[in-house]
Order: structure tokens, then sequence, then C-alpha cells
């Protein structure tokens, strides 16, 4: 998944697993940025009646790098409190919710928003609510309305939003998990001998259905800039790199009096994502862990596995015959400069005619965004690989289509831009997964949070 | 002795990266015996997990000598043979080498 329990450790504690991060212009307040960070993987909607929750033991992060030293320059702290109204009902709402104060919703989740610019912190907004979970028709009757109402405007002209919402990343994880099936080529894949698949598949969206807790931040882009010229698309200065955190007290003890854990020490980051399937797919499973620890400016230790992906190799040993070219570059253990430029230091001009989103020499995990781009009158899912600069890799949006746009790079679609000489192979401009933005039931919002309304419970049961 | 504090202003603001230093083997000890103001978490030897609170065993510290707001505090015992140890408590972080002091822990709870 883009990085949904993509960790060994990370898997155990969902309320600080990241799982999706989005930086995009925002297409109907241009002159604003909009950072999405999701956490809680795979939240079955009818998980009740301890309906899911951030994490109140939890600091969550979103960083932005807008000098290119892969440090933060700019961090919008989340933190959490849960409150319960009645704990003499096992409910978590006792009648209708219809209002975000509404005395029938039991169980609250109210948050801080804290800048943390130039070494100094400022609380924006306090004592903010989430919305409840979206339950079903009888405790949620007006779900979209009560979520909207959820949308606060705060300090600096900055709009927030934390809570459920329905899950936009789609990929057919029940497919690629199963030794690399992509279900429309399934029928190239070498099947270990067993002759299983005699034709392509449509593929299966393994994450519809579910549900994911959003942190969203709308922020006017002159904030997030600093001095350097910016403004145009060929300014390095346009250009910011963001990453979202989860990070826990170090010790977490139950307290066998008040059957509550509690927590001391300093925070430690326990998760971290920037580009969307890197520790999921690029890093190897014993350093996964590890490098949710990391911060990005030390992301030059991980740059072999960017360069050698171990996914580049596998395409073409289960596909036989399939990716010739990229076999030949994998024996030949050629670095793949292209993957290190584009996840580790962003595309310098001069690469993509009128594209640059170049943050420097330091090599930092980071989804870069040059904001001078403004947003695609006709966005193209597959973002700059369908000719939409406001598309991933320049920063993400809600319904690109990232898992192709990885898959046909690591296929060898991107090195050319690099290595002249490369001919990518046919198949390479044609991997997929068979999933689009389509494949996402609930759709997307065209206003913030611009991610779906959460499914409920009643009409969607856990499966 | 060593001490090595640990904290991160970044994301802990209004902490008193120099209240740790205050600690003494004598003070962690007397907490180590306290009235459940302290938790102690010791790894002994090969990576054993032992919870501990003497609540039956009286405070020799006054309340009122203690600092403001204290919350709870947890002693890590990383390497009994060592004495590396880490003293937790709010968003702060010691680290001591004593071996002295780790076997003294250790037999509070053995």
């Amino acid at each position: 998944m883009s990085s949904h329990r993509e960790a060994p450790e990370i898997s155990k504690d969902p309320v600080a697993d990241s799982t999706d991060l989005y930086a995009f212009v925002s297409p109907d307040q241009p002159d604003t940025v909009t950072l999405i960070a999701n956490y809680i993987p795979l939240e079955g909607p009818a998980g009740g009646p301890n309906f899911y929750a951030f994490g109140d033991d939890v600091l969550y992060e979103i960083l932005v790098d807008n000098n290119g030293d892969g440090q933060a320059d700019v961090t919008y702290q989340f933190s959490f409190q849960t409150a319960l109204s009645d704990p003499n009902t096992f409910l978590y709402n006792t009648g209708p919710i219809l209002s975000l104060d509404s005395p029938n919703w039991n169980r609250r989740q109210t948050y801080t928003v804290t800048q943390v610019k130039n070494g100094q912190s400022d609380v924006l907004g306090s004592n903010l609510d989430c919305p409840p979970c979206n339950i079903g028709p009888l405790s949620t009757p007006d779900y979209p309305k009560l979520a909207q109402s959820a949308v606060h405007s705060i300090s600096g002209g900055i709009k927030v939003f934390a809570g459920q919402r329905a899950e936009g990343f789609y990929v057919d994880l029940g497919a690629i998990f199963d030794l690399g099936d992509l279900r429309p080529f399934e029928n190239l894949h070498a099947q270990y001998g067993m002759h299983i698949f005699s034709k392509g598949a449509a593929g299966v969206n393994a994450t519809a259905q579910v549900n994911v807790h959003s942190i969203a931040i709308q922020v006017p882009i002159s904030q997030l800039l600093w001095g350097s010229p910016h403004g145009k698309v060929t300014d390095q200065g346009s250009v910011i790199g963001v990453w979202t955190t989860a990070s826990r007290q170090q010790a977490q003890v139950w307290d066998s009096q008040t059957n509550q854990n509690t927590c001391c020490g300093p925070w430690r980051q326990v998760s971290r994502l920037g580009n969307p399937l890197i520790n999921e797919v690029i890093i190897s499973l014993g350093q996964k862990d590890f490098w949710n620890s990391q911060q990005p400016d030390n992301d030059k230790q991980f740059a072999s596995h960017y360069a050698q992906p171990e996914l580049a190799g596998l395409l073409p040993a289960l596909y036989p015959g399939v990716f010739p070219n990229l076999e030949k570059v994998v024996q030949a253990g050629t670095a793949r400069a292209d993957l290190e430029a584009v996840l580790l230091t962003g595309i310098p001009s001069g690469i993509i005619p009128g594209f640059q989103n170049f943050t420097g020499a330091v090599q930092a995990d980071l989804l870069r965004l040059n904001t001078a781009i403004p947003p695609s009158a006709k966005p193209n899912q597959l973002g700059l690989l369908g000719g939409d600069a406001a598309g991933f890799p320049n920063g993400r949006r809600v319904f690109d289509d990232v898992v192709t746009v990885e898959l046909r790079a690591i296929a060898g679609v991107t090195l050319p831009l690099v290595d002249s000489s490369f001919k990518p192979d046919g198949a390479a401009s044609l991997v997929t997964d068979g999933l689009t933005a389509s494949s996402v039931p609930s759709g997307f919002l065209n206003h913030f949070p611009y991610l779906g309304v959460p499914y409920s419970g009643f009409e969607t049961p856990a499966h | 002795m060593s001490v090595h504090s640990d904290v991160d202003p970044a994301v802990s603001p209004g902490t008193d990266p120099e209240q740790p230093s205050r600690m003494s083997r004598r003070s962690l000890l007397r907490g180590a015996a306290g009235a459940g103001a302290v938790g102690l978490v010791a790894a002994a030897g090969a990576g054993a997990v032992v919870a501990a609170a003497r609540p039956e065993t009286k405070a020799a510290t006054p309340a009122a000598a203690l600092p403001p707001n204290a919350g709870p505090l947890v002693v890590y015992l990383r390497d009994a043979r060592t004495g590396d140890l880490e003293v937790l408590a709010g968003t702060t972080k010691v680290r001591l080498h004593d071996p002295a002091l780790a076997a003294q822990l250790l037999r509070t709870v053995h």
C-alpha cells in the first residue's frame, strides 16, 4: 500500500501509522496549498462501538522544507484530546448526531494546531472539533453536512479538518502481494510453472470501502515560502518539500490503577511519509522501522535502495521476456539516477521543458511541490507522466494514480530523462494494476478537504 | 557516573532540561521505593522486563520538595552489566552509566 502497515513495528500501532500524504495547489483556492496526511489504515466502517479516532498520545506533524536542506522550516503539529460525556453507557452515541455539539454524541475528540516556524511555536487553533465517524442513517443522518461543519478557519487564513474520510488511495493489494501479480497482465506472469492464469483480468481495488483518518490543512502559499525568489515555475524558491511524521513518547507503561497507558520521555518519531510507496516498496524489510525514525536530511544513507530498487529486478524475473531492456539495466547494475532525481532531489530545470521541482543537492525523501504551477484545468491522474505538471510527482493530488506512475517509472519510462540512449520496453508505458480514480466508490470532493465522504458502517459492513 | 540529557525542544516546549540533572542515585532509589509515584521498568540480562512498584513503602521525600507537576517517571535499565540506564520523565530523558545503581535497582525487584 502507499504506506499502510508498511513496517513491522508501525503495523502494530495503527493510530500512529501514516498511510498517505498529499500536497497540491488547491484547485478552488489557487493561492493556497492543501496538505493532507492520512493515518489509521484500513478502517472497517462498522468498527464500533469504539469507532476510530486519532491517538491522544501521538504527536502528528506535517512538515515543510522550503530551502532545500531537508529540514523542516514550517511545521504544523496536531495533538488530540478525547472526552467521554457519559461513561455509564456502552454507546458511542445515544441518539442521532445532528451537530458537532450534539448531546447525543458520547465520545468526541478535539484537537490543537500549533505552528512551529523560525524556532517559535504558535497555537493557531485549539479545542477544534473533529467530526464523529460515519455510523449510519440513524446516528449520522446527514453526514456530509455534519463533517463539513468540522472544517475550521484558524489564525493566518488557514483551514483545517481532522477526521474520518473515505480511503482515496486505490491499489490491487491482493494481487500485488501475491508475488507481484498485476491482474491485467497476469497471463504473462511466470506463475512459478503453475499455469493458473491464461488471460488478463480487471484490477480489484482492495481499499475500496475502507476509511482512514485525515489531517488536512489549507495554507496560503506565501506562508510556506521564504525569501528566495519565487512565484515563477523556474524559481527554486517556489518549490516546497513536504512530509508527515507521527511521534510517541519513549516510554509507555500500563497503569494498573487507572487502567490506562501513561507516557513519558522524549518524543520519538515512529512513522514518516513523503513520497508514496517508498517505505512500502523501496526500503528493505529490515530497515523499514529505522527509515521511519529518520529525518529526511539523512536519506543519503538509503540512496542505494532508490538507485537499485528490488522491484526493477523483479519485473523482468516475474514477467519473462516482457522487460528485456530493463533487465539489461538491472544486470549491468546501472544506478537509476532518474529515480534518485524524482524521489530524492526533485527534477532540475532543463530535463522536462517548462518544469522543475528541484530542491537542491541534499538527498531527502520529500513530496516536492512547485507551488508556481497552477492547478490543471484538465487533470490527468498519471500526473507528469500524463503531461500534467500539476500532478505527482509534482506534489500529489487525491486522485493521482501513484501506483501506476511508480510502476512505470521503475519499469524504465523515466530512465531516458537521464540516459537518452535507453529505450524503455514497450510494456513499461502500459504496466498498471488495472485501477483508476474511478475505482474509488466514494469519489472525491471538489473542495476542502477533497477526500470523499467516509463509508458508513450501516451501508458498508466490515469484510 | 556519567549523565547525558536528551530533550527535543522543538516538540516539547516548556520542558525544563535542567531538571533531570538534579537527579541523584539516592533520589532515584528513594523514588523507586516510593509511594506509587515512580514506575520502574527494568530490562535485565537477556531482555527480561520487570515492572515494579512498592506502594507499601513510605516515600522518603516530602511532596512539597518534588518539582511542580511531576508526572510519571520511568527508569529503563538497558544493560545491568554496564549500568546503562535511561530515566524518562515528562518529555525528557537522562542517560546514566552506573553499574552500582543498576545493581541496587535490581535488588529492589528481585
